[in-house]
């Protein structure tokens, strides 16, 4: 059943759409993972406009992660004040990096920033990841236990000799707020350029340089990716008119459903083998995107409507 | 649909019959299409009729091009160049003014029917369209090359046609032709214009009007995404936020 997008201003199957959006939410729901770095590349491959994509993007991960956050709230895992300084580094961070977008997609040059950042930080997150699981893996079959690591070990020198100390009860930690601030602004800076909620930084930011406590890391992660991609929703639909509500909408219908199923088989399976076939998706989808830039394309010319006609290209 | 095909040959026979000087009367299926939610392209039928005072149907061989130009847009076109080992669009070439649409159809193969100069003298033909490129030197002739990519790419999403479709000459000097309009094709307004060639010289023109629109529900988001874009936006986190909590309290039961 086509449906044709008023924004993205093509055609698309209704069901295509629901099915993408079923099977990220699916590996979403099975990860724990926000997904926004599986579903903006395939929508590109489909071959909606990379503008669109991941300003659309954005708008879907506003939507999954408030019923995420709902779970979180109910469990008193989000430290709310931690979540407000990063959502106001994540707001600085949005509207640079919102500027940086619209001026390079004048420039015409947008779509190769967006492979660039898809390539440079899966690369890196999913790399780190892999080696971390198949180590964690490799240690479990050999029976080696490593000693642990206390939080306060763990909290580098460095971060305490930062000004702008705060107090962040829920985490139990008095650190600068400097940290947390610059840490939202690159997760704001993804969101925008990217299309993603920034979960795959955050996450590990929070828990190796800030030391938050893991049961209130989730949480307060997607508590602050609510209101970043809500703005960065905003900045994009003043700057580049390039949200599509609809295509949104009917993503976020397949989330939903896809979601409840991967998190039943997310349960079945081990911590460090997730954390493994998860790292090797993103380096797939990091490889997929650097092929892209690396491998002659088969038509060199590309044409672009300057102003919206409404022309569908 | 046949009835009506039948009907409006039958009125355009009658028509044909009393034509005026220089007589070409042509007419659409639908001079207005509307893009709803729905739009997989549209086809549309154009017919026509040359009467007696054009050129001699009855006695006389006659051929039709028919040009369908959509709305001019200023369009850049980018070329992907090697550079340190990744594609990255390089060169650019901006045509200020590019139809978005542009479909010829012809009663025979172009070249059957005039000089290559007959057609630049009336514009007919992607190769004669006035297509002009800017730069920083100002105005100029583009670079075949772009041009060709331009017309390569466009007509890959069948928005540029030319040597596709044909003109069918039914009898009696009645002719018809169908104009595919695709999916993505821009909206506004479009000319069909229609020309009347005999022994290679033109013999009548006229032209007629289309409109492309997006219509209900889809313009009213169009329209608000582009006249109100903070509203828009606003709008999108709304909805986005209302639709998160529902699958929440959905999810947990």
């Amino acid at each position: 059943m086509p449906l044709y997008l008023p924004i993205a201003e093509l055609s698309m199957d209704v069901f295509l759409v629901i099915g993408m959006g079923a099977i990220v939410g699916f590996l979403s729901g099975m990860f724990g993972v926000g997904g926004g770095f599986l579903m903006t590349p395939l929508l590109i491959f489909v071959g909606v406009p990379p503008a669109v994509a991941v300003a659309t993007e954005s708008n879907e991960i506003t939507a999954a992660s408030v019923s995420g956050a709902l779970a979180h709230w109910r469990r008193q895992g989000i430290d709310v004040k931690m979540g407000s300084v990063l959502i106001v580094g994540g707001a600085v961070g949005s509207f640079f990096g919102a500027q940086v977008f619209t001026y390079l997609k004048s420039l015409g040059q947008v779509d190769l920033m967006i492979s660039l950042a898809y390539v440079v930080f899966l690369g890196s997150v999913g790399g780190l990841m892999f080696w971390e699981s198949m180590r964690a893996i490799l240690r479990q079959r050999s029976g080696y236990i490593p000693p642990k690591i206390s939080r306060e070990d763990r909290h580098k020198t460095w971060v305490h000799a930062l000004p702008f100390k705060m107090r962040f009860r829920k985490s139990k930690l008095y650190i600068s707020a400097l940290l947390p601030l610059f840490i939202g602004m690159l997760v704001g800076v993804l969101a925008a350029i990217m299309g993603v909620g920034g979960g795959f930084v955050m996450v590990p930011a929070m828990i190796y340089i800030l030391g938050m406590p893991t049961n209130v890391v989730v949480g307060t992660s997607l508590f602050q990716i609510i209101f970043v991609t809500a703005l960065t929703t905003i900045f994009h639909s003043v700057n580049t008119q390039t949200v599509d509500i609809f295509l949104a909408v009917l993503l976020l219908i397949g989330a939903v459903v896809g979601a409840q199923f991967g998190a039943r088989v997310g349960f079945k399976l081990q911590g460090e083998h997730l954390r493994a076939l998860l790292a090797l998706m993103v380096l797939v989808v990091c490889a997929i995107m650097g092929l892209g830039l690396v491998l002659e394309p088969t038509e060199l010319y590309s044409a672009t409507d300057t102003i919206a006609t409404g022309a569908g290209h | 649909m046949i009835r009506v095909l039948a009907i409006f040959f039958m009125s355009c026979a009658l028509f044909a019959a009393s034509l005026p000087a220089g007589g070409l009367v042509t007419d659409l299926s639908n001079k207005r299409i509307e893009i709803r939610y729905s739009f997989e392209g549209a086809q549309l039928i154009l017919f026509g009729a040359v009467g007696s005072s054009a050129v001699d149907p009855v006695n006389d061989a006659f051929d039709v091009v028919v040009v369908v130009r959509g709305p001019e847009a200023e369009t850049v076109v980018r070329r992907k160049d090697n550079i340190g080992g990744i594609w990255v669009n390089n060169a650019d070439l901006v045509f200020p003014a590019a139809p978005g649409y542009y479909a010829v159809a012809a009663s025979r193969p172009l070249t059957e029917i005039a000089q290559p100069t007959v057609f630049a003298s009336y514009g007919i033909g992607f190769d004669n369209l006035p297509l002009i490129a800017r730069s920083n030197r100002g105005l100029l002739k583009p670079d075949p090359e772009f041009r060709t990519a331009l017309y390569r790419l466009r007509a890959a999403d069948n928005l540029y046609r030319q040597e596709v479709d044909s003109v069918s000459l039914v009898a009696e000097g009645l002719f018809r032709t169908d104009v595919h309009l695709p999916a993505n094709v821009p909206v506004g307004e479009f000319i069909v214009e229609t020309f009347v060639f005999q022994e290679g010289s033109l013999k009548a023109r006229n032209r007629i009007r289309l409109n492309v629109g997006k219509e209900g529900f889809e313009r009213a988001a169009y329209d608000f995404a582009h006249q109100s874009p903070f509203l828009y936006g606003l709008t999108a986190v709304l909805v986005a936020l209302g639709a998160g909590w529902l699958a929440g309290v959905l999810g947990k039961k």
